[in-house]
């Protein structure tokens, strides 16, 4: 496994919840050997669609845990997560960023990976942490890929968090996860040197520019009600007593003596 | 095979009535009723209408050609479809809000006070009932016991006293104009 | 096996094709539905989302079409069965995801409720131009199985089997109704959920290790595993083998691009269904489908009031094609006339197995309505009196069309 899937590995072991309870939608393509050791089951979606598939999951099984790693999250994916984040579905969004939109000061290799042009990239970037944030996620952060013990921290804790939660990663390279010589170490070491870490910063403040240091950290951690919590508030009011409330767990439902569902 | 037009505005339970009428044909008389209602610009801006094929057979062809009957409860229904009524086409109006040219071929017309009486009974709401009364009387799309089984079904519980007596009310006001048009005078 | 009494509002209503086909998804045994209100399928999200959650269903109005089918198939691999619902512009968004979906061998059922086109067209009215877009709109190489229902009753009882199928072939399958169905309010008995077979998914039940999510039974259609089961699933929309993992040589693509078509056309029998009248002496078939099959019979009575010889092939499903059907029709059969609401789609699927032995005359409708079963009438009438032999595929001028660029024309007779 290579840094990024070894955190992941270490987060979902922190975490206790059983691997196979765990899904991965994702847009970027994950080698079958990760996710062997992994444990999880994977879904290399469509681009950008990792948030509606995995939406699609959860609410199929609320027993899942889901997690959507996307590459292509703000643009193709765009309005799926900001859609996402309103309605508070049970996921956590990782963002894998990795610079294709602007050149940080004096180094070349971030920009230089978007071979889609030759003359780098000049357009206004999000914050996705803000964006996440304003939007009403639960739980927002952001680090590095060489910050494994806090991403690590991270990860265990926002898969649990009942609600929307966005953990951005600064990464380099497209094709992070099926080819480690594609990593380019001293361009990590170069985000590492200049980040700083800032918990609990306004997510507004947090927007990477060429001049700062990045600010990593944890910056959003609230309580909202879920999609299917305020699903079954709704329509256990308007439907009344013929209403099951959707997503009670498999032991709870037979603790309860609850129907099914059906075939 | 009977092509019925609907034409009112929104509220008066214009696409209701194709319902009701509908039902009774096709699930109490046994008979073929396919409804469709007009959707878009036309049903939102006030005007509203609703067409029924009632037929022995199988309804081929779900809309109408050329109307048999147009029951009309604004004056802009009636202006709208009056032209696709057919020759020997009957004419059923809300008299308080329908104002009639003269009728071109041997349409027949039947007017009645439906909003007045469905005020008079309590609730205006129920004019289109009181019409379905009276259509039921005077046609012979539906037959009156397939309406009175129709009726409770398509309206909300605590209404279906109301709509009955709305349906009644129109039913025998049609009966008694009825007799009266047998009258060798006319 | 038989539907669950629980998701079976048995009885006898008077409801639109919108409406039946919700229903008939929750007798179907599906459990979730993504869509986004799209003019004129709504009313069968509603449909769904009014009984749904009474039994356990879930409903979701996504932020867009994407969004929609995107969690449908999500859905799937959790388990249950699911379903999304649009109509013209939608369904262009959709096809992206259709295409992925049935490379992951997906079943799933979209309900497409064409309306009149292009763009954004007519949306209150109806159309039958999504025809090729349902067999061709993704990209690359695949087949489905796609339903042409023509009233209220079928679209309950096709949608079930739009199910059945799906499950039974791993596919998407397509309901490509028509605005004037899901519109048009008829009676529509449901019957008691003894009276419904139901095609259980194929899961999966031996040990996960052993498990190779793209092997294939002898039918072609491999086993179905869900998420969260422990089978540490792989599955992706790149070219991938048994395993699910991916691959990119001919050889590999050749195999498994040939099963995803295979599977569908080796089973053509099982699948297709048409409904055939008085073809057997006929000098002139009808072949037609969804609401322009329905008004074809009465242009068809009119046909045979005129003392033509006149049969009627009706395409309940449409895809996979019955080529066979029509070509042994062909043999005897002298002239074809196809009505459909497009200027032409469904025909020259017709002529490619007519190949030309008889003569093919399209009877088009420009859309934001039905024919004019005079229309068909006249048409059928023209396939009769024409003896020479013409190439390709006669465009029939209707009323509409002289009333629209000639003038003068009565519109309805």
């Amino acid at each position: 496994m290579n840094l990024i899937t070894s955190i992941f590995n270490k987060g979902i072991e922190t975490s206790g919840i059983e691997r196979k309870r765990i899904s991965i939608p994702s847009d970027i393509p994950f080698s079958p050997e990760v996710i062997e050791k992994l444990g999880v089951d994977y879904f290399h979606t469509a681009r950008g669609r990792a948030i509606p598939f995995g939406t699609g999951l959860k609410l199929g099984n609320p027993d899942l845990r889901v997690m959507p790693v996307t590459g292509d999250l703000m643009t193709l994916g765009g309005n799926h997560f900001v859609h996402g984040v309103r309605r508070n579905m049970e996921l956590l969004v990782i963002c894998v960023n990795n610079f294709i939109y602007k050149k940080i000061d004096g180094k070349t290799a971030p920009s230089t990976a978007n071979k889609f042009s030759p003359y780098s990239t000049f357009e206004e970037p999000f914050n996705f942490p803000h964006l996440g944030n304003s939007c009403g996620a639960v739980y927002t952060a952001r680090w590095t890929a060489l910050h494994a013990e806090e991403l690590a921290a991270s990860i265990a804790e926002a898969i649990t968090k009942p609600g929307l939660a966005v953990i951005e990663i600064i990464a380099p390279g497209p094709n992070y996860y099926t080819d480690i010589d594609d990593i380019d170490e001293n361009l990590l070491k170069f985000y590492f040197d200049n980040s700083i870490i800032k918990n609990d910063t306004n997510p507004r403040e947090v927007g990477i520019t060429p001049e700062d240091k990045i600010i990593v950290g944890r910056f959003t951690d609230k309580k909202r009600p879920t999609f299917i919590d305020v699903y079954n508030v709704q329509l256990g009011k308007t439907i009344g007593e013929k209403f099951t409330p959707y997503g009670v767990t498999q032991t709870e439902k037979k603790k309860s003596g609850g129907s099914d569902g059906g075939n | 095979m009977a092509e019925i037009r609907f034409a009112g505005y929104g509220g008066q339970g214009i696409i209701r009535s194709g319902i009701i009428v509908g039902k009774a044909a096709s699930i109490y008389d046994n008979k073929h009723g396919t409804m469709s209602q007009s959707f878009g610009p036309e049903a939102r801006g006030g005007a509203c209408s609703s067409q029924l094929v009632v037929s022995d057979s199988k309804v081929l062809y779900p809309y109408i050609t050329v109307a048999d009957i147009l029951v009309a409860m604004s004056q802009a229904g009636y202006d709208k479809f009056e032209a696709e009524l057919g020759d020997d086409g009957l004419l059923i109006f809300d008299e308080d809000l329908v104002e009639p040219k003269s009728p071109h071929g041997n349409i027949k017309t039947f007017a009645i006070p439906a909003t007045r009486f469905a005020e008079q009974l309590g609730k205006k709401i129920v004019a289109n009932v009181v019409i379905l009364g009276f259509f039921t009387a005077i046609t012979d799309v539906v037959s009156y016991e397939a309406m009175k089984k129709a009726i409770p079904d398509s309206v909300p519980e605590k209404a279906i006293d109301l709509n009955m007596k709305a349906f009644e009310h129109g039913y025998n006001f049609g009966l008694e104009l009825l007799k009266k048009q047998k009258d060798p005078q006319k | 096996m038989k539907a669950n009494p629980k998701h079976v509002l048995t009885g006898v209503y008077y409801i639109d094709g919108d409406v039946a086909s919700g229903y008939g998804a929750m007798a179907a045994g599906c459990r979730f539905i993504a869509g986004y209100p799209i003019t004129p399928s709504t009313e069968a999200f509603e449909a769904f989302c009014r009984w749904g959650p009474q039994v356990g269903a879930m409903f979701i109005q996504m932020e867009d079409e994407l969004g929609s089918i995107s969690a449908v198939v999500g859905a799937v691999w959790s388990g249950i069965k699911s379903m999304t619902i649009t109509s013209g512009p939608g369904y262009s968004l959709m096809m992206e995801t259709i295409g992925y979906g049935a490379m992951l061998e997906t079943p799933f059922v979209l309900l497409n409720i064409q309306r009149g086109g292009p763009s954004t067209g007519v949306p209150t009215k109806t159309g039958q131009a999504d025809m090729m877009q349902s067999r061709w709109g993704s990209h690359g190489d695949y087949e489905l199985i796609a339903f042409a229902p023509e009233s209220p009753q079928e679209m309950f009882d096709y949608t079930i089997r739009a199910f059945n199928l799906a499950e039974k072939y791993r596919c998407p399958v397509m309901i490509m109704s028509d605005e004037c169905v899901g519109h048009m309010t008829e009676k529509v008995v449901i019957p008691e959920a003894d009276k419904i077979d139901i095609e259980p998914r194929r899961f999966y039940t031996g040990p996960p290790e052993q498990y190779l999510p793209f092997k294939p039974d002898p039918d072609l259609v491999p086993k179905m595993a869900k998420a969260g089961d422990g089978f540490k699933l792989y599955i992706t929309g790149l070219l991938h083998d048994e395993k699910g993992h991916p691959v990119s040589n001919e050889e590999y693509s050749m195999k498994y691009v040939k099963r995803l078509v295979d599977k569908i056309r080796l089973n053509k029998d099982k699948i297709i269904e048409l409904k055939e009248e008085n073809t057997e002496d006929a000098d002139i078939v009808v072949v037609s489908y969804g609401i322009s099959s329905r008004v074809a019979v009465k242009g068809v009575e009119i046909a045979r009031q005129r003392g033509i010889k006149v049969g009627a092939l009706r395409l309940v499903t449409v895809w996979p094609f019955p080529d066979e059907k029509i070509a042994e029709l062909a043999k005897k059969t002298k002239a074809f006339v196809v009505p459909e609401i497009n200027y032409g789609q469904v025909v020259f699927d017709v002529a490619r197995c007519v190949h030309g032995q008889s003569n093919i005359v399209l009877v088009p409708h420009g859309g934001a309505g039905v024919h004019n079963p005079a229309d068909i009438a006249d048409a059928i009438e023209y396939a009769a009196k024409t003896d020479k032999q013409i190439e390709g595929v006669v465009e029939f001028k209707t009323r509409l069309e002289k009333l629209v660029f000639e003038g003068g024309f009565k519109l309805k007779e």
